[in-house]
């Protein structure tokens, strides 16, 4: 063989076996994010099957240990939830299950809304009203709407009031029932998701996405670092629970667990090791704000000392998204633009 | 090289407003009667949102500031109105003077309407026909107003459908040309879709003086949800979709009406891939059988011939959503990383120019 003609057919090996490489490493990234879902999405199925359980054995028997075992099983459900909210594809997308779980923004107070409405019924409020009211009222934000909100248990409708404990009952039986579906789903998509090359890209940007809706609208807008420069703690999520912060470590405990594992391997299989580590070490130092920050981000309102630890956080989570969203999307060759993410 | 978006706003801070022309020097010519200037709805890179104007050099002309991200607009036949939506919801539409930029009017939605981005006038610039949503019930509709009496509304036809999206004039100067995406949403509800497994998308034929539905076109399938429009000078009728099912999932994207249904165009299989099953925008050359589509989802443009369904270019544009007819049958496709690209038929595609905005959806 001519000395040229070797180069060719070395080079052309070369190139076949890079790319092969590089379809086997988006496989096995893949197949990491499928497993590592699966096991959110069942530890979701299983917290929010305890929380209707809970909801009913508090309903039939109120007692002063039943409660607060109760308002435990809707945060276990809850920081579930924030552990898998990154996923905005597959099953997630069918009758709009991500918003069923948890309705947010919310900047009408539609959740408040509906349910005085549905505390208001006469007519039972059973799993067909729950199916047909709405976004707003089936998921997280309307069982803690009902499970915390100061202005509704102190009054008549407050726990174990009858209605309470019916609407209560149905909404946490409906979140139940939606998250073993999207556990069996998601079981079912298994193969889809593996043979379909450009889920890769969409798993990255939905981290992405969680990141930058976690860095500016959880945490830089209740914050006052955008638009009118005023704190407000009642825009951001779980803020009747006061749980904000806990929902926020958790998401990113999600991320590291579920999201992590995939991104790493694909930065590995393009020589990016040394990247692939410095967006692991930024998840421990975020890690590390808590459990100081797992106060309700009103309390961390109050006094600048206290603001400080919020900042802390903020800058550590606003590090985190830099790394994924410009480094790491860069190297990746992933880009989320101005009109693919809008959808018109 | 990929540029995220904060690098690109970096650039674009320290680069001043202007183009960046690449191997020419002047921004192709556009077909048959268009304004000269390039005019287009933009995310700004301090994050607010414009309207923005550039002559052939490539210059800024005007950029007036709107107070939402805008999507499309269209100009005033004889006239010199630029007018722009506000992107869905849109509570109202802005009125500029092509020349300077000069806000003539801003047009709010009526209680309990808003636009949905497009709007299109009758050939002799009196009729603006702009597409709009009754959201409560859900009802899709075409407002009418009358440019003569300062954006009076002066009509309201019934679309017997849910979300409408853009809408042109056929050649007759009589049809109004609709895209009917069949997709339900509310302003209390961010931009959630609530009728997935129920929706009617439609390709509607209306007739723009009496508001008459004279066809009525299903896509295949009720996922299909059918947005943009474009017709050529024949007056061959094309509709884009933007697909709702699953992504492993790869219906065709693009059709056009022929012996009175729609017929689908279903290129190779990675030409389907690339498009992500979504198209922003589809629009037919009128001195040729070309047709162009641009997916930013899948940062892919392509353009094939409408009679034979043959794909003659394509090309990996990121983030790519408008399309220009340019003079001598070739089109321009624009960017939201503002990059300007020239597509013929049986060539690569060529970088035009870079401009320091993020261009959204459509050209005008």
């Amino acid at each position: 063989m001519q000395p040229i003609t070797r180069l060719f057919f070395a080079s052309a090996l070369l190139v076949c076996t890079t790319a092969a490489l590089g379809a086997n490493a988006d496989t096995q990234a893949r197949e990491q994010w499928h497993g590592a879902i699966q096991n959110g999405y069942e530890s979701l199925a299983t917290k929010t099957e305890q929380l209707a359980s809970a909801a009913v054995g508090y309903c039939n028997a109120p007692t002063s240990d039943s409660r607060p075992a109760l308002n435990d099983a809707w945060l276990d459900a809850f920081l579930a939830w924030q552990r898998v909210r990154f996923v905005d594809f597959g099953p997630m997308e069918n009758n709009n299950l991500s918003w069923q779980f948890q309705f947010w923004p919310d900047p009408k107070n539609l959740v408040a809304r509906k349910a005085r409405y549905l505390l208001g019924t006469e007519a039972p409020v059973n799993a067909e009203v729950i199916n047909q009211s709405g976004v707003a009222v089936q998921g997280f934000p309307m069982a803690e709407y009902l499970l915390f909100d100061e202005q509704l248990n102190s009054g008549e409708n407050a726990l174990p009031a009858a209605k309470n404990c019916e609407v209560l009952s149905a909404v946490t039986r409906h979140m139940a029932r939606n998250a073993r579906g999207l556990a069996d789903s998601w079981a079912s998509f298994k193969q889809h998701y593996l043979d379909t090359g450009p889920y890769r890209d969409t798993t990255i940007k939905a981290g992405m996405t969680a990141l930058e809706i976690l860095e500016e609208r959880r945490l830089a807008q209740p914050m006052g670092l955008r638009g009118n420069g005023k704190r407000n703690p009642y825009i951001t999520d779980a803020w009747r629970s006061g749980q904000s912060l806990m929902a926020v470590e958790a998401t990113v405990a999600g991320l590291e667990k579920f999201y992590l594992p995939g991104l790493i391997t694909s930065l590995k299989t393009d020589g990016e090791t040394e990247l692939a580590e410095r967006i692991q070490r930024q998840f421990e130092k975020v890690a590390d704000n808590f459990p100081e920050a797992h106060a309700a981000m009103a309390t961390l309102m109050e006094s600048d000392e206290r603001f400080r630890i919020l900042q802390g956080l903020f800058v550590d989570v606003s590090q985190l998204s830099t790394l994924i969203n410009d480094e790491a999307a860069v190297a990746l060759g992933v880009v989320r633009g101005f009109n693919s993410s809008d959808g018109d | 090289m990929l540029i995220h978006r904060r690098t690109l706003i970096k650039a674009t801070v320290a680069g001043g407003m202007a183009a960046t022309f690449t191997g020419c020097s002047l921004l192709p010519r556009k077909t048959g009667p268009q304004p000269e200037r390039y005019a287009g709805a933009v995310g700004l890179p301090d994050g607010r949102f414009g309207v923005s104007a550039f002559d052939r050099s490539g210059n800024v002309q005007w950029q007036a500031p709107v107070d939402t991200r805008c999507h499309s607009g269209c100009n005033r036949p004889g006239r010199k109105d630029t007018l722009f939506f506000e992107r869905r919801p849109g509570w109202s539409f802005y009125v500029f003077d092509a020349e300077t930029g000069q806000r003539r009017h801003r047009i709010m939605a009526p209680e309990g309407e808003h636009f949905v981005g497009h709007g299109v006038f009758s050939p002799d610039g009196r009729w603006l026909y702009a597409t709009a949503s009754r959201y409560q019930p859900g009802e899709g509709i075409v407002a009418v107003y009358d440019a003569e009496q300062d954006y009076k509304r002066v009509d309201t036809f019934e679309l017997a459908g849910i979300g409408p999206h853009e809408l042109t004039l056929h050649p007759d100067g009589n049809t109004l040309v609709i895209g009917l995406g069949g997709i339900l949403t509310h302003p209390d509800y961010d931009r959630i879709k609530l009728n997935l497994d129920t929706m009617q998308p439609a390709l509607i034929l209306m007739d723009r003086r009496s508001g008459q539905i004279v066809g009525r076109f299903a896509p295949a399938h009720h996922q299909q949800s059918s947005r943009h429009v474009s017709v050529s000078t024949e007056g061959k009728v094309y509709v884009a979709y933007q697909y709702q099912g699953p992504l492993y999932e790869r219906p065709p994207l693009l059709a056009r009406i022929e012996d009175g249904q729609l017929r689908e165009y279903r290129f190779d299989p990675e030409t389907q891939a690339a498009l992500g099953n979504y198209i922003a925008s589809v629009v037919a050359h009128p001195e040729n059988d070309l047709i162009a589509a641009a997916s930013p989802v899948g940062g892919t443009a392509i353009v094939f011939r409408g009679k034979t369904g043959e794909l003659v270019a394509k090309a990996r544009i990121t983030d790519c959503a408008g399309i220009q007819t340019l003079a001598g049958g070739d089109f321009l496709v624009s960017s939201g990383q503002g990059r300007l690209v020239q597509l013929s038929a049986g060539q690569a595609a060529k970088d035009i120019a870079r401009l320091p905005v993020q261009w959204d959806h459509h050209l005008v």
